[in-house]
């Protein structure tokens, strides 16, 4: 086994949208080089790299107080729509926007000075004439940065006496099957159409008509969005206009625990925030991380939640009685199984390529030892026609993966070996899984003991009606563990949520295996 | 004619009994609504005109709950206990004279039960029995608050049982007698043993509150330190005897203090007027004359008793009940000696006269 | 330091203990004359005759509803977030259109939307935090039930019809 760098996942304590996509500089040690420029912000001096805009440089030192934006995003090109990140900069004729400007050798800029201030009262003010406040029904509420901002810096009593806009057509639309617009929410910062053009790609948003009635329209209305990152639209609209079907109305963001994991729906392995409440989880959103996905992830890994919280997963140890499989301890169970598995002498276990490094070692090493039989142990991947991570390869030009297992690298680092035929033909086949990787060809009668992460609806697919028995078993998101994703990169995890059935992690089983006589 | 006096007796006894008991249901009512209208309350008025059906309705619901025993009980005392509590006042009322005599078919009827000259020995030795029951209640029942209820209670009759016996005494010294009639006669005769004797009168009537556990004197049941006291484990009917039995513990009281210090059956000033009226103006004969002075002798007991009766309600809804080592100092430091002096004075002052 | 000697030097007539008892006989049968006679009570019977309580008294919820008896709840969950008892469940989903009388402003709607009485404490918070003035509390106090489950009181319940404030 390798001992290749292993990188935790970190929860962030900001938002997404204040994670700088640089890091901190530093001056180069050597005596003779060139002092790097300095800046002074809020009376203190920072050195910077040139070319590094004042917005850059705030936030790679965290000035004590954040500079407030609406249409500034890290992983987006700068456009300097909505006025909110102005600053003073001394010797400047009028306030600067802080993601735009340059900052210079010398610069003495304040973030909150007076005149700052009441530009920034002055913006919230505009951009509150037209919003609808409708934070009760809105799910953006809570995690909103119109709300946020308003009570930072906004005014308390809008100056606005007159009727409000409302885009008719606009206020409830489907912009595909997943993503909602509320026209009347939006404070044009643009952000979406930007995402679009310079991220996916795809051109799918624009801006239509100007002013007072400048509204955001798919380019052809008829397709609507057609890329695959649209979540990510909902995590960077800084209001409630662009929202998920998915999650809408589901729950209140306050509510929702944040804590950070792995997606395991592709081998690219994107950092994930899982957010849940009393163990039930709501969504996934992306944490930043320039390594592996940046600011983004795909759709399919969004709400890949589903899989897991499905009802008819199987949650309680299952074993086969008079051809019917009943809800049974785990010692019971296992102790019929282990029996089995001794009788029979010639087993094949097949390891999904979505169990953990820690899963396929063990099952490796300990697993012939534990039921007191000789095991073959073999891998299998089998999805989107993938055997090996040979075989991997990225479907576009951002993130998304050809393999749709998280490990397919890390199991093959632990020794393991490929199925041979993609067929698995033994006495018993044990099938070993998290819910991703596919299932090998068997028999019509084959007699298989089902492991891990499975629902009803998979446990009726099956080519083989003879399961003798299913050991129910932990999710990505519930135990702790690492992944080897596609590009090589280890990264660890520990459990987001707790496991509130009967699923057992898979060393336990392997222990109680090895206990039972 | 022994079947005449049999039938004689047996109507005396039913006439006694059954006033007492019958009077329960009416105390209980009185009582209820006495304290609602002392409390600026209304008290019970669904059942029935002005309530009056409450204690119907109570009784019903005595009959209808589960009769319980504690599984450690003593099954034989704790269900003799209600029963010594009800019957032993009702023995003490047999000797109480609630008339003098009235003639029926040429016979001379006594109205007393038991006529004894032993009188009122007899109706101490039942009175002081009243102090078994509660014992034998606590004791049986194997709880802690009931044991703790009784033994307040026989300290506490036992106690005042000697200040009452006392003043008893000094009235018997007065009297020259035992005989409950020839004390009413000496009372109708000179005056009523309240005046003679006002002390005594005191002392019987406060030690009276006591032996029947009336507040302020209720230590036994203590409801806010002993739950319920030495009745804490009986309910149902066995419940409702000794509720019976305090008020018939009451009635047999009033009838005593009035028997003793009241001038008992003796008519109320203006009633010999009225017998003396309605016999001539009906023309009674002196057979019919002699009737109709039984007729308000027993009229005349029985108001003295209904005074007495309203005095313990209204006693009771006033006073609060006395702390434990107060009650006794009451009965040891202060009746005890008052009664004791009183003893003294009234016996030098029967000699003094008589001599 | 030291004690405090707090007990009082009772007076002659107070020791006698006999007038104090007589003044307090006199209150009572003052008392009794005016029950017995004059008919005097402070009681309130009850069933027949009922209290009025003021007008800030916080009893048994209800939720408003508009001309079309439609609850005029948005599922905001302010009042489940704020309360402090934990009394309140909602479940939200999207509102129809038929029903969708003002336009985008109640484009949601509480499809369960339940109260437990038996762990509200009628503190008011969620009459306070509710921006739409959906939920208040009524003046009804008589909240007695026959089961646990009646104690729960659901949208049905909660959109009965209530005057004013009841």
């Amino acid at each position: 086994m390798s001992n290749p760098t292993v990188h935790e996942i970190k929860g962030t304590k900001d938002d997404l949208n204040y994670v700088s996509a640089k890091r901190p500089v530093h001056s180069d040690p050597s005596p003779d080089a060139k002092p790097l420029p300095k800046v002074t912000i809020d009376g203190k001096t920072y050195e910077f790299k040139p070319g590094d805009t004042i917005m850059e440089v705030a936030e790679r030192y965290k000035i004590h107080k954040e500079i407030p934006r609406y249409c500034y995003h890290p992983g987006l090109p700068v456009a300097g729509t909505c006025r909110m990140c102005t600053v003073e900069v001394e010797k400047a004729p009028k306030l600067m926007t802080s993601c735009s400007t340059p900052a210079g050798d010398g610069m003495i800029v304040h973030t909150s000075s007076e005149k700052v201030l009441k530009s920034r009262n002055g913006v919230q003010d505009f951009l509150l004439t037209n919003h609808p406040l409708d934070c009760p029904v809105c799910d953006k509420a809570g995690e909103c940065k119109l709300q946020d901002y308003t009570f930072q810096y906004g005014p308390s009593a809008s100056n606005f006496k007159e009727e409000k806009r409302v885009y008719d057509e606009a206020t409830t639309k489907l912009l595909s099957d997943k993503i909602t617009l509320n026209m009347n929410r939006c404070v044009h910062c643009e952000r979406c159409v930007r995402f679009t053009d310079d991220v996916t790609k795809t051109h799918d948003l624009v801006m239509v008509n100007r002013g007072w009635h400048k509204e955001l329209e798919a380019t052809d209305p008829a397709l609507g969005l057609t890329n695959n990152y649209q979540g990510c639209l909902t995590d960077f609209c800084p209001v409630g206009a662009l929202t998920m079907n998915d999650f809408r109305f589901k729950k209140r963001a306050w509510f929702l625990t944040k804590k950070p994991s792995v997606c395991d729906r592709c081998s690219k392995g994107c950092n994930i925030e899982v957010h849940h409440d009393e163990d039930v989880v709501y969504r996934y959103t992306p944490i930043h991380n320039e390594m592996v996905n940046g600011h983004w992830m795909c759709d399919d890994g969004r709400v890949s939640y589903n899989d897991i919280m499905n009802p008819s997963r199987v949650i309680s140890p299952l074993l086969n009685y008079e051809n019917a499989l009943h809800s049974t301890t785990l010692e019971t169970l296992l102790g019929d199984l282990k029996n089995k598995i001794k009788a029979s002498g010639n087993v094949q276990l097949v390891v999904g390529t979505d169990s953990t490094r820690e899963e396929a070692a063990l099952l490796k090493d300990k697993f012939s030892d534990a039921v007191g039989a000789k095991v073959n142990v073999a891998y299998f991947n089998g999805t989107n026609g993938v055997s090996t991570s040979k075989d991997d390869m990225k479907m576009d030009h951002l993130l998304i993966m050809k393999d749709k297992t998280p490990n397919t690298r890390g199991v093959e680092d632990e020794g393991l070996t490929a199925l041979a035929g993609n067929e698995a033909n033994a006495d018993i086949v044990i099938l070993f899984r998290n819910g991703r990787a596919g299932v090998p060809k068997l028999k019509s009668n084959q007699k298989v003991i089902l492991w891990g992460v499975w629902n009803h609806d998979e446990l009726k697919a099956l080519p083989t009606t003879n399961i003798l028995g299913v050991i129910p078993g932990l999710a990505t998101m519930e135990k702790a563990g690492s992944f080897k994703n596609g590009d090589g990169i280890v990264q660890k995890f520990h459990p987001a949520i707790n496991h509130r059935g009967g699923a057992v992690a898979a060393h336990q089983v392997v222990g109680v295996l090895k206990s039972l006589t | 004619m022994e079947l005449f006096d049999v039938a004689q007796l047996m109507a005396k006894i039913v006439f006694v009994v059954g006033l007492s008991l019958g009077v329960v249901p009416i105390m209980v009512w009185f009582e209820r609504r006495g304290a609602a209208w002392m409390q600026r309350r209304v008290g019970p008025n669904r059942v029935g005109p002005f309530g009056l059906l409450q204690p119907l309705a109570d009784v019903v619901k005595f009959i209808f709950k589960e009769d319980f025993t504690p599984g450690n009980a003593n099954k034989f005392f704790y269900y003799m206990a209600p029963m010594v509590a009800l019957i032993a006042p009702l023995c003490a009322m047999s000797v109480i004279p609630f008339g003098s005599t009235a003639i029926v078919n040429g016979h001379e009827i006594t109205l007393q039960i038991a006529t004894m000259d032993s009188g009122v020995i007899f109706i101490l030795a039942f009175a002081g029995l009243e102090v078994y029951p509660i014992i034998l209640a606590g004791w049986a029942s194997k709880n802690k608050y009931a044991v703790l209820g009784s033994l307040r209670g026989a300290s506490q009759i036992v106690s005042y049982e000697i200040s009452m016996g006392l003043a008893l005494l000094s009235m018997l010294i007065v009297y020259g007698t035992f005989n409950p009639h020839e004390m009413v006669s000496w009372q109708a005769a000179k005056y009523w043993g309240c005046v003679v004797n006002p002390f005594g009168a005191l002392v019987f009537w406060i030690s009276i509150f006591a032996e029947t556990n009336r507040l302020p004197f209720d230590l036994p049941e203590g409801e806010s330190e002993l739950v319920a006291g030495y009745h804490l484990e009986y309910g149902a009917m066995k419940f409702a005897l000794f509720f019976m039995a305090e008020y018939v513990a009451m009635i047999m009281a009033s009838a005593l203090i009035a028997t003793l210090f009241f001038g008992g059956y003796g008519l109320l000033p203006g009633m010999s007027f009225l017998v003396n009226f309605i016999s001539t103006n009906f023309g009674f004969g002196e057979v019919g004359m002699q009737n109709t002075k039984a007729a308000f002798e027993v009229l005349s007991l029985i108001s003295k008793v209904a005074f007495f009766m309203f005095m313990f309600v209204w006693i009771r809804w006033t006073v609060p009940r006395f702390r434990f080592d107060q009650l006794m100092d009451l009965g040891w430091k202060i009746l005890f000696p008052l009664s004791l002096i009183n003893l003294v004075i009234v016996t030098l002052m029967v000699y003094v006269l008589n001599k | 330091m030291g004690t405090i000697n707090v007990s009082k030097k009772y007076t002659a007539r107070e020791k006698a203990y006999i007038p104090a008892i007589l003044i307090g006989m006199k209150i009572t049968m003052s008392r009794f004359i005016k029950g017995f006679f004059l008919r005097q009570h402070d009681t309130i019977l009850y069933p027949e005759k009922k209290r009025d309580y003021s007008q800030r008294f916080r009893g048994m919820h209800f939720i408003s509803v508009d001309a079309n008896k439609t609850e005029n709840c948005t599922a905001c969950f302010l009042c489940e977030t704020i309360c402090p008892a934990d009394c309140i469940h909602i479940v939200a989903d999207e509102r129809e259109d038929e029903n969708n009388v003002y336009g985008v402003k109640k484009e949601k709607k509480p499809i369960s939307f339940d109260i437990d009485s038996l762990r509200c404490c009628f503190c008011g918070f969620c009459e306070e935090a509710c921006p739409k003035d959906a939920i208040k509390l009524s003046r009804n106090y008589e909240l007695a039930v026959s089961t646990r489950e009646d104690a729960i009181y659901d949208l049905d319940h909660l959109k009965r019809d209530v005057k004013g404030r009841g």
